[in-house]
């Protein structure tokens, strides 16, 4: 338990650190690409503006100020947990992002679900057939899988599954049957990786010593299989689905703007479009958090798990 | 044997999962297909937008008032010209002051009646809670008494009828609780429940001034796809979807429920020149790049037929646009023109002037797709007469235009001319020396001029007549090449009855619109 709470204290530590480290380099990087949000807030549905009205505007923002001032000015907001207003809307930062959390969350979740679906028999039988003919069918479908961009997947979806046989909505979020397209697009897209490192991992499991062991004990070969190799093999699965959760969030952009799903997509494409600096900050913060917070978790219970593993060793054996 | 059994547990699972998926859409499927049928008295209808909403603010957000939910002071009509909306009248007074007379018997979505101070108070809100509004209007101070609500503004602005047309000067209840959500205004319909960037779902007003509304819902979505939106209205899910792209029509077109309507809109597609150029400061020069324009062929090819040729900067349909034709393609007088300018061909075959080649960078984006297509398409037109192009694409288009000056010389451009129905939002931005629309710097004293005159010129028929004048200038110097009026594409299920999209925007859903079945 000890051990534990210290994990949590480094790791908290930790985050600060990586966060800071973040913020600052997307406020910089930021600011330095052309463009301000200035534009978008003057030009609202081709409203005639003078260049005298930008400056003005570029004054009171403070962003004639040098950078460090601003990006310090923000700081201390974040430190009060004010992650401040946004530019274009002056709705409060924190409260967009978490209006819009749930959503991208409830899909992340549905496309993991799909993704356990598809890579466990796949994994399965690719490990099982190793080398042989149902290998090979695996593993054209994974590298099918991958060489296909998501969007048009979805797309190829929603043409067959709501248009061709009318069976699913195209678009929204509401009913059950609108998680299932978005998912399987997600799922799908994210499977061929994990069903390559689960077939992997299968193999090096079912040769190894205690897998020798309980075969020579005499259980059964389903109970070993399914028992014992599977679960331990799963775990890089889990583990590896925790350390891309970063790329997750922002793949998932593409199938939530395809599918209109209510999620943050649309909220940071927009905000980058209009140089809405409040509200890419405050995404960058949270999604930063929830990352190192997710992997936290995926390592607790990993630890959970497996007592065998200690952290701060490498799980090597 | 063992292995085998796996296998067939895998097939199982996978099958499972499968129909799992498939039998539990089978069931509620059948709601789905009815959702946009009516039954009996109850009419419903869904449409499809391209840009979210995440707001139902009037004063943040434009889609309350194409949404049906609310209304301003003036609109502009069909033929783009000004009708009275919530207001009955309006008189200007004198230079800065102007009486509008609110109509009687207009209600709140609450019930409660909307008079002059109520609008009083949503004008003071949206100059408040947004600058573009407060820097458009230039509105110093209100009075209002009854009905009867006085604008004075800053300085003789006899654009301020035209700009009362704007969305964001919706007027609202501003004690309301939630205006993000839940506006009370005054339109046909009322918010019952929205998702942000994704549903708004309405239900119509019963106390409607302008008489009951013919449907009893209507549901707005969004989706910035447009194979998506193509593929929804295809499927039943919406009845009108906005902005399809002009190649992807064939299966709507040949679909007996569907049609496609086709408006010219107030927009151009345009060629920016950057005035700083040495080359580009001669006229020659502009006339010849003017002249390797291909109107037609853009229309026809580029545009598959949605889209009108431009002879200036305002669509034909409006009252001030010119007659005159424009330059028509004419690569062998644009080769002429660069001669007589001074250049000559070198043994490669390009245009030079002292040894220098004739070239420039022609900048695009994606923003609007056809954009790059019309910049490749410059590009082997101009290569025929020996000019080089070097066409970049942008991502930012605004900064790059402003930020980096001495890096483009040409760029291929988009935008509202008429956004209103007035075209002296484009003068002033595009041709003021500080207007926001030009990065180029152009600047023609006698244009200037026009354009001051008619900022203080009140009445109709001398503002269509410097509108005109400033046109012919801008046309003879070339300040900018106009190439074509691009159209809005709006995909309609038959059922849909009483309704066509407009040029104008800013309405959509009203009280007239209704559907067959």
């Amino acid at each position: 338990m000890r051990r534990m709470l210290s994990i949590i204290g480094a790791r908290m530590g930790q985050l600060v650190i990586m966060v800071f480290v973040l913020s600052l380099a997307t406020f910089v990087l930021m600011k330095v690409t052309p463009g301000d949000p200035i534009r978008s807030i003057l030009n609202v549905d081709e409203i005639a503006t003078t260049t005298a009205e930008e400056e003005q505007l570029l004054k009171e923002y403070g962003f004639d100020q040098p950078l460090l001032t601003q990006y310090t000015q923000w700081l201390k907001g974040v430190v009060q947990l004010d992650l401040g207003l946004s530019m274009i809307s002056s709705e409060p930062v924190l409260g967009m992002i978490m209006s819009r959390l749930p959503a991208t969350l409830a899909l992340t979740a549905g496309g993991f679900m799909v993704l356990l679906c598809i890579t466990v028999p796949l994994g399965l039988v690719g490990a099982l057939y190793e080398g042989r003919w149902p290998d090979y069918v695996t593993r054209w479908i994974a590298l099918l899988g991958a060489s296909i961009p998501s969007f048009w997947l979805g797309l190829l979806f929603i043409y067959f599954f709501s248009l061709k046989l009318n069976l699913l909505p195209v678009m929204g979020m509401g009913s059950i049957e609108h998680y299932i397209l978005p998912s399987v697009t997600l799922g799908m897209a994210m499977a061929p990786m994990y069903i390559r490192l689960l077939r992997e991992r299968l193999i090096t499991t079912l040769q190894s010593s205690y897998i020798e062991a309980a075969r020579a004990r005499g259980l059964r070969e389903s109970t070993i299989l399914f028992g014992h190799a599977l679960k331990g093999s799963l775990m890089s699965v889990v583990t590896l689905f925790g350390l891309s959760m970063g790329s997750l969030l922002g793949g998932i952009t593409v199938i939530e703007m395809l599918f209109s799903w209510p999620g943050m997509g649309e909220l940071i494409v927009q905000a980058v479009m209009d140089r809405d600096y409040p509200v890419i900050q405050g995404y960058i913060l949270i999604v930063g958090c929830l990352v190192v917070l997710i992997n936290l978790v995926v390592d607790l219970t990993y630890g959970l798990l497996n007592p065998e593993i200690q952290h701060g060793k490498e799980w090597a054996s | 044997m063992k292995k085998q059994m796996i296998v067939y547990i895998t097939i199982l699972m996978v099958g499972m999962f499968l129909s799992g998926c498939l039998s539990e859409e089978g069931t509620t499927n059948i709601q789905r297909e009815t959702g946009n049928q009516s039954s009996g008295d109850h009419k419903s209808l869904t449409v499809l937008f391209s840009f979210a909403s995440s707001s139902l603010d009037p004063h943040q957000d434009w889609m309350p008032v194409p949404a049906g939910m609310a209304e301003t002071l003036v609109k502009v009509d069909e033929n783009l010209e000004i009708q009275p909306w919530l207001a009955e009248s309006w008189e200007q007074i004198d230079e800065r002051t102007w009486v509008f007379n609110i109509r009687e018997g207009v209600k709140f979505h609450d019930g409660t009646s909307v008079d002059a101070e109520a609008v009083k108070a949503s004008f003071e809100r949206a100059m408040e809670v947004n600058r573009a509004v407060a820097s458009t209007l230039k509105i110093e101070d209100m009075e209002a008494t009854g009905q009867a609500l006085t604008f004075i503004t800053s300085e003789p602005y006899p654009a301020l009828l035209t700009e009362l047309v704007h969305t964001n000067t919706a007027v609202i209840k501003v004690d309301a609780e939630d205006i993000g959500t839940q506006p009370i205004a005054t339109g046909p319909f009322k918010v019952t429940d929205f998702t942000p960037q994704v549903e708004i779902q309405l239900e119509r007003f019963e106390d409607y001034w302008d008489g009951m509304p013919n449907l009893n819902e209507v549901t707005v979505t969004f989706n910035s796809d447009s194979n998506v939106r193509s593929l929804a209205l295809q499927s039943g899910e919406a009845d009108i979807a906005f902005h399809l792209s002009p190649e992807a029509l064939e299966p709507v077109e040949l679909s007996e429920d569907l049609r496609i309507e086709s408006i010219t809109s107030l927009r151009a597609h345009f060629l920016l020149y950057n005035m700083q150029h040495p080359a580009l400061q001669d006229h020659n020069v502009r006339k010849a790049l003017d002249l390797i324009v291909n109107r037609p062929v853009m229309v026809r090819e580029i545009m598959n037929g949605h889209g009108t040729q431009a002879n200036g900067p305002y669509n034909p349909d409006l009252p001030f646009a010119t007659e005159q034709a424009g330059d028509t393609y004419d690569p062998s007088l644009a080769e002429a023109l660069l001669i007589d300018a001074g250049y000559d061909k070198n043994e490669a075959g390009f245009m030079q002037k002292d040894g220098e080649p004739l070239s420039f960078t022609l900048a695009t984006y994606q923003g609007r797709p056809e954009l790059p297509v019309i910049a490749q398409y410059l590009q082997s037109e101009a290569a025929a007469i020996g000019v080089d192009m070097n066409v970049v694409t942008v991502e930012n288009i605004e900064s790059y235009l402003w930020e980096q000056q001495d890096e483009w010389d040409i760029v291929t451009y988009s935008n509202m001319t008429a956004p209103r129905g007035d075209g002296g939002y484009f003068l002033n931005v595009a041709y003021g020396p500080d207007g926001s629309l030009n990065p180029g710097h152009i600047h023609i004293p006698e244009l200037n001029d026009i354009r001051q005159q008619l900022n203080a010129t009140a009445d109709r028929e001398e503002r269509v007549a410097l509108q005109q004048a400033a046109t012919a200038i801008i046309q003879d110097e070339i300040l900018h090449s106009f190439m074509l009026y691009p159209h809005i594409i709006v995909g309609v299920h038959e059922r849909v009855t009483n309704w066509r999209p407009g040029a104008v925007e800013y309405y959509i859903i009203d009280h007239k619109m209704d559907v067959a079945w």
